[in-house]
C-alpha cells in the first residue's frame, strides 16, 4: 500500500466535488454554506500533497503548498463566518 | 511513504470524502455540523500524514470552527433560491467537475520525486508565513478583518431591526 500524488489529487478532487454537491444540492443558501469549507479543503489537500511530493530543492523543504494550505483554512472559516452573520441578518427570525 | 502513513491517509480521505457527502444529505443541523467536523478530523488526518503537521493543526482548528459556526444557535435559514430543476443541473455539474478533476489528477501521474520526510514544521512554516511570503498573510488578514467586521455589521443590522 503506497500513496502516491495521484491518489492525493483524486481525494482532493473528491473534496472539491463533494462541496460543489453540497452547495448545489442543498435548498436552503444558507445550508450550502458548508460547501465553502469542503472546497477549501480539497483545494487544500492538492496543494499539500503537491508540497508533500514536489521535488526537493537544495535549500531544504518545499513548503509552499503547506503554506497555502493553511491560508486557505483560514479564509474557509473567515468565509463561513460572514455567511453565517449574512444569514443571520436575512434570515427569519 | 511507510504503510502506517499511508493507512492514515486512506483512512482519513475515507472520512473526510464520507463527512462531506454526509453534510449534503443529513437534513438536522446538529448532525450537520457534526458531519462538518468528521471532514475537520479527516482533512487533519490527510495532513498529518502528508507531513504537514502545522497545517493539520490549523485546519483541525478553523474547520472544526465552521462546523460549530453552521452548527450553532446563531444560525438562520434563508429562503431557497433555486428549483429542484436548477438543484439536479447543479449535481450533475458537481459530478462533471469530479471527472474532470479526477482525469486531471490521472494525468498528474508523472511525478516522480521522493519525499524528504520531516516533522511538524512550524518553525519553517512560520518564516514563511512571516518573512518571505508575508504580503500574502498580510492579504489573508485584511481578508478576515473585512469578513469579520461584514459578520458584526450584519448582525448588528438585524438586532437594530428587532
Amino acid at each position: 500500500m503506497n500513496v502516491t500524488l495521484v491518489s492525493v489529487l483524486f481525494v482532493a478532487a473528491a473534496l472539491v466535488a463533494a462541496g460543489a454537491f453540497v452547495a448545489s444540492w442543498r435548498r436552503d443558501l444558507g445550508h450550502g454554506l458548508a460547501g465553502i469549507p469542503l472546497m477549501f479543503a480539497g483545494a487544500g489537500t492538492a496543494f499539500a500533497g503537491v508540497s508533500r511530493f514536489a521535488a526537493v530543492p537544495a535549500g531544504g523543504a518545499q513548503l509552499l503548498g503547506q503554506e497555502v494550505a493553511v491560508l486557505l483554512s483560514v479564509v474557509a472559516l473567515a468565509a463561513v463566518a460572514l455567511g453565517v452573520g449574512l444569514a443571520g441578518r436575512e434570515g427569519p427570525r | 511513504m511507510d504503510s502506517l502513513h499511508a493507512i492514515g491517509f486512506y483512512v482519513s480521505a475515507a472520512l473526510s470524502v464520507a463527512g462531506g457527502l454526509s453534510v449534503a444529505f443529513l437534513a438536522d443541523r446538529s448532525r450537520r455540523g457534526l458531519a462538518l467536523a468528521v471532514v475537520a478530523i479527516g482533512v487533519a488526518g490527510i495532513y498529518l500524514s502528508l507531513s504537514a503537521g502545522f497545517a493539520a493543526i490549523v485546519a483541525l482548528v478553523c474547520y472544526g470552527g465552521c462546523a460549530v459556526l453552521l452548527a450553532g444557535s446563531a444560525y438562520r435559514a434563508v429562503e431557497p433560491a433555486t428549483g429542484g430543476r436548477w438543484r439536479q443541473l447543479g449535481a450533475i455539474a458537481a459530478a462533471a467537475l469530479m471527472a474532470t478533476l479526477a482525469y486531471a489528477a490521472y494525468r498528474g501521474d508523472f511525478n516522480r520525486a521522493t519525499y524528504f520526510g520531516g516533522t511538524i514544521g512550524s518553525a519553517a512554516l512560520g518564516r514563511r508565513l512571516l518573512a518571505h511570503d508575508a504580503l500574502a498573510t498580510e492579504a489573508v488578514a485584511a481578508l478576515i478583518l473585512v469578513a469579520l467586521a461584514g459578520a458584526t455589521l450584519a448582525w448588528r443590522a438585524r438586532d437594530r431591526t428587532r
